[in-house]
């Protein structure tokens, strides 16, 4: 059953359309990522939801409810904003409390409730302090408990974590995983960060340029990606995009580019001859044999791994994850292949839609992807 | 393209917004516009203050005070106060908080002794330096005196050039604090860094100033300088009460032109004329300024 | 150590050549009237006394023309900081056609000169029937302390983190609820220092009282002691030391306990304009 949905909803702000033609099924219980890098309409999506913006046009629903002219407080949401939004004057117990009090909650009932969400998050020992007075976890963590206190049918998150340093970062992405396993509750989560996306998202709604590019499990996207945007935006070290043409070759596809050429087999009805890309991630791609031949450049060497970048062809650098019991020199001349099942084409343009075929790739033949596509 | 539709919310929203702002709008078109449209209006009539009864005259009154010695001497006076009294304000001002900038003893001590004038009222400064310019007993002639600096007490006031040097003199003092406070607060934001990386660079304090602090401060001093210039050319309490204009009309300024046309020589069209005109050269300062400011807020 | 001494004095000389005429002031007002003659001057008073003060609170009308001036200031500085205060919250935190022209036409305002808006404010004032009253006062002085407290409220306004009143609103607040609860309480230091900056224009106000107010029921300070200067025949100086340092009491007062708050108005909305 969907929980919340957006229906071809559209937001411009003047001239400059933030958002365009949204469609969005969001189900009850479902962690949602809303990923994008910074102005892609992620975060004007999220507060549209809110009801701190307002669309101009489409629809929003959130439990079959139309919430287009619903106030904020109506809507039976919580939010945890990025810059946690802590009221400076009133303490962490008041500020916890204060989504009860507009509800019109008795007070014993009130101090129950608060007592029962500070002793889930620690933060009982805290109450009388005021936010000021709090380390940037601790008011993480009032922010949050300021949400929960309530139960709300959708909890909505921008960028929670993103001010926090990188350890407590994935601590507190562990916890949040847990608590979305606890309640049950449906939840949208806005982040430009793919690792706090993929460690914690049911299904990730990439988007950039206001339009939605891809809605879909997080090893879909990173395996079967929609188009060349998402194919690019998601992964580090980022997939090599190499443009080029695709030529039928006796009914099979062929893709060609500087220095490389690689069977594309079966493609999509949308394929066309002409001007093309191919995209293969660094671990599709295997040096020590091949056809491609290319100069080592840069080895940054993980421990776990090696990742090197070599030069092909008229100067287009490739990104390689190698095993690291191999250390490849740099200006060395070293031949590489491309394992064809890995590889990715895409049509002509930025958002160039990809051609394969499902199945086609070997990333797809893992069976929790067929249940998501089908 | 077409209008956004705006959902029952968002116009619930700005009906409520219109609601917050209905008061200062009613307040603004009752003590603002209907004065500043009447004023316009007012000029084209000849009216005798104390009945209040006017005629129709049309654009005689701007006709006739551009023909007027009195207005141009007034105008003249008026740019002299201000670039002197501005000129002063802004290099006694900047001095000043260069050197509160310091860390100087008591620094917060000197900050208030320094600020106080600016807060004083204009009629408290003005008699104070009254009784220091006081030709008799004032402390102003006897320090100068004893120092041999002159050999007979000055009269500040009553003749020329002095009485224009002196407002001009007390101007700089009332008002340069406004410059000193919106200086040091810009300094205090200018990054440590920078001045290492000159003293690293081997740029000693002079270069320092001209090369970092200078360049750093030019933004608010474009603000200052224009902010000042508007208000300075409007002043009319310090020159009024320090000297009503004279001797005779030698320091007498547009607003003051103003005043006396209208409420001693009783020709309120007239002096809506006046104030018409003094509006309009000051309308250049203004859309600069504002043009600046609207630049800063987007 | 011998440069950080010398440069010392040097500020410290400056600061207090600023500061004598106030100085000079305070000590007048405590002199004798005998000794103001004497050649050379006492720079501190040898014969310390009240007198001044005693014959400015019983012989002359000081009292109620501070009465005057406390009321008048009062109340503007209340009527308008009220307007301008929703005023800036709606200029700051709503949309609506026309806003921008509002803010932009606060700006101007808070420029316009007030000898452009005395003749028809006279007049105006004069048909209603208000002349010489402390309203007529309180009326005029909106005109230049109502932008003028919008201008400084709108820029603290701005200061104040838009999510605040998200996270109020999506709490359950209606907006009203969420201004009340969580944006005035932010507010507060700006709305002091509003407060304190438009008393200040109000107490310290000469011209609109020069031109509006013609009988001592309703003449506020500064045109009251101008007054007593004027109609005298013998200037007494001391007794009008005496008289502004009284009239400067209330901002010292004001100056010494908040000047924290003075200053920060005074980089909101003196330096931004």
């Amino acid at each position: 059953m969907a929980d919340v949905v957006f229906a071809n909803v559209q937001k411009r702000f003047g001239s400059f359309t933030a958002v365009e033609g949204l469609d969005l099924d969001i189900r009850q219980g479902e962690f949602i990522c809303l990923l994008g890098p910074s102005g892609c309409g992620k975060t004007t999506t999220l507060r549209m939801l809110a009801g701190l913006e307002f669309p101009s046009g489409g629809e929003i629903r959130i439990g079959e409810r139309v919430v287009n002219d619903v106030a904020p407080g109506e809507r039976d949401i919580a939010m945890v904003f990025q810059s946690y939004a802590l009221y400076p004057h009133m303490s962490v117990g008041q500020n916890i409390a204060y989504p009860l009090k507009k509800r019109r909650v008795p007070k014993s009932e009130r101090a129950e409730m608060v007592a029962k969400t500070a002793e889930m998050l620690q933060l009982t020992p805290l109450l009388h302090r005021k936010p000021k007075e709090l380390s940037g976890g601790q008011q993480q963590r009032v922010a949050l408990g300021r949400a929960l206190v309530r139960d709300p049918k959708v909890f909505l998150l921008d960028e929670p974590l993103s001010n926090l340093d990188a350890k407590l970062r994935g601590h507190m992405r562990s916890e949040l995983i847990e608590l979305h396993q606890r309640l049950g509750r449906t939840m949208v989560y806005v982040t430009h960060d793919q690792l706090e996306a993929m460690t914690m998202a049911d299904r990730i709604a990439v988007m950039e340029g206001g339009k939605l590019q891809q809605f879909a499990p997080p090893q879909e996207v990173y395996r079967a990606p929609a188009n060349r945007f998402v194919a690019g935006f998601i992964g580090t070290p980022g997939m090599n995009i190499a443009d080029g043409v695709l030529r039928a070759d006796d009914g099979a596809w062929v893709f060609e580019a500087p220095g490389l050429s690689v069977a594309a087999g079966d493609l999509t009805a949308e394929a066309q001859a002409g001007p093309a890309a191919m995209g293969i991630r660094p671990e599709g791609l295997s040096i020590g044999a091949g056809p491609i031949k290319g100069e080592v450049q840069v080895v940054e060497r993980t421990g776990h791994e090696n990742i090197v970048i070599v030069r092909v062809g008229d100067g287009m650098r490739m990104t390689c994850r190698t095993a690291p019991d191999r250390i490849w020199k740099v200006g060395e001349t070293v031949q590489m292949a491309v394992d064809a099942a890995q590889a990715h084409f895409f049509a002509e343009g930025p958002t160039g839609r990809r051609l394969n075929r499902a199945g086609a790739t070997g990333a797809l033949l893992h069976p929790e992807l067929k249940e998501a596509t089908s | 393209m077409t209008q956004p539709t705006k959902t029952l919310l968002e116009r619930r929203y700005s009906m409520l917004g219109l609601l917050l702002i209905a008061p200062t709008v009613l307040v603004f078109c009752a003590v603002i516009v209907y004065p500043l449209v009447s004023a316009v209006y007012l000029s084209l009539f000849k009216i005798f203050t104390p009945t209040l009864e006017g005629s129709w005259v049309g654009l005689d009154n701007y006709r006739t005070l551009l023909a007027k010695g009195e207005f141009w001497t007034s105008l003249r006076n008026n740019l002299i106060w201000t670039v002197g009294t501005l000129s002063l304000q802004i290099l006694f001002g900047v001095g000043m908080a260069l050197v509160l900038h310091q860390n100087i003893w008591f620094r917060s001590l000197a900050r208030s002794l320094i600020l106080f004038p600016y807060f004083i009222s204009t009629v408290v400064a003005v008699l104070v330096w009254k009784w220091l310019f006081n030709d008799l007993y004032g402390i102003l002639n006897h320090l100068m005196m004893s120092a041999g600096l002159i050999a007979w007490p000055i009269d500040y006031l009553g003749s020329m050039p002095n009485a224009m040097i002196s407002v001009i003199l007390v101007g700089a003092w009332k008002y340069f604090p406004f410059v000193v406070i919106a200086v040091l607060a810009r300094l205090q934001t200018i990054p440590e860094q920078l001045y290492e990386a000159a003293r690293i660079d081997g740029a000693g304090p002079i270069a320092r100033f001209f090369d970092v602090t200078l360049p750093q401060l030019r933004d608010v001093l474009v603000v200052i300088i224009m902010l000042r210039a508007i208000w300075d050319f409007k002043e009319f309490d310090l020159i009024f009460l320090l000297t009503g204009g004279g001797p005779v009309t030698s320091t007498q300024t547009l607003p003051l032109l103003v005043y006396k046309e209208a409420f001693a020589l009783n020709q309120m069209g007239m002096a809506s004329a006046y104030a018409v005109i003094m509006m309009l050269i000051m309308l250049v300062f203004m859309i600069v300024y504002i043009r600046r400011t609207r630049q800063e807020g987007s | 150590m011998l440069k950080k001494i010398v440069f010392n004095l040097f500020a410290w000389s400056i600061v207090l050549m600023v500061a004598f005429p106030l100085f000079w002031m305070l000590v007048t007002s405590v002199k004798p009237q005998f000794e103001l003659f004497s050649r050379p001057p006492t720079i501190l008073p040898q014969n310390f006394t009240l007198e001044h003060y005693w014959k400015l609170l019983s012989d002359t009308n000081f009292l109620g023309y501070f009465w005057n001036s406390v009321i008048l200031s009062t109340t503007t500085t209340i009527v308008v900081v009220a307007i301008a205060t929703v005023g800036s919250y709606s200029l700051v935190r709503f949309r609506y056609r026309g806003r921008e022209t509002l803010a932009f036409l606060v700006l101007f305002t808070y420029l316009l000169p007030s000898v452009v808006l005395i003749l028809p404010l006279y007049l105006m004032l004069v048909n209603l029937g208000l002349s010489n009253t402390i309203t007529s006062l309180v009326i005029a002085y909106t005109t230049f302390a109502l932008p003028y407290a919008l201008w400084l409220l709108r820029s603290f306004m701005a200061g104040i983190p838009e999510d605040l009143e998200s996270a109020a609103l999506v709490d359950g607040a209606s907006r009203l609820g969420a201004f009340w609860d969580v944006i005035l309480p932010q507010l507060l230091p700006g709305i002091i220092s509003t407060a304190l900056f438009t008393f200040i224009l109000s107490w310290n106000e000469y011209l609109y009282a020069l031109v509006l107010v013609n009988s001592d029921d309703a003449r506020p300070l500064t045109t009251g002691v101008m007054n007593m200067l004027i109609s005298s025949f013998n200037i007494e100086w001391s007794l009008l030391m005496a008289a502004s340092v009284m009239m400067s009491v209330p901002l010292i007062i004001a100056f010494a306990f908040l000047q924290s708050y003075l200053t920060r108005g005074f980089g909101a909305g003196g330096v931004k304009g």
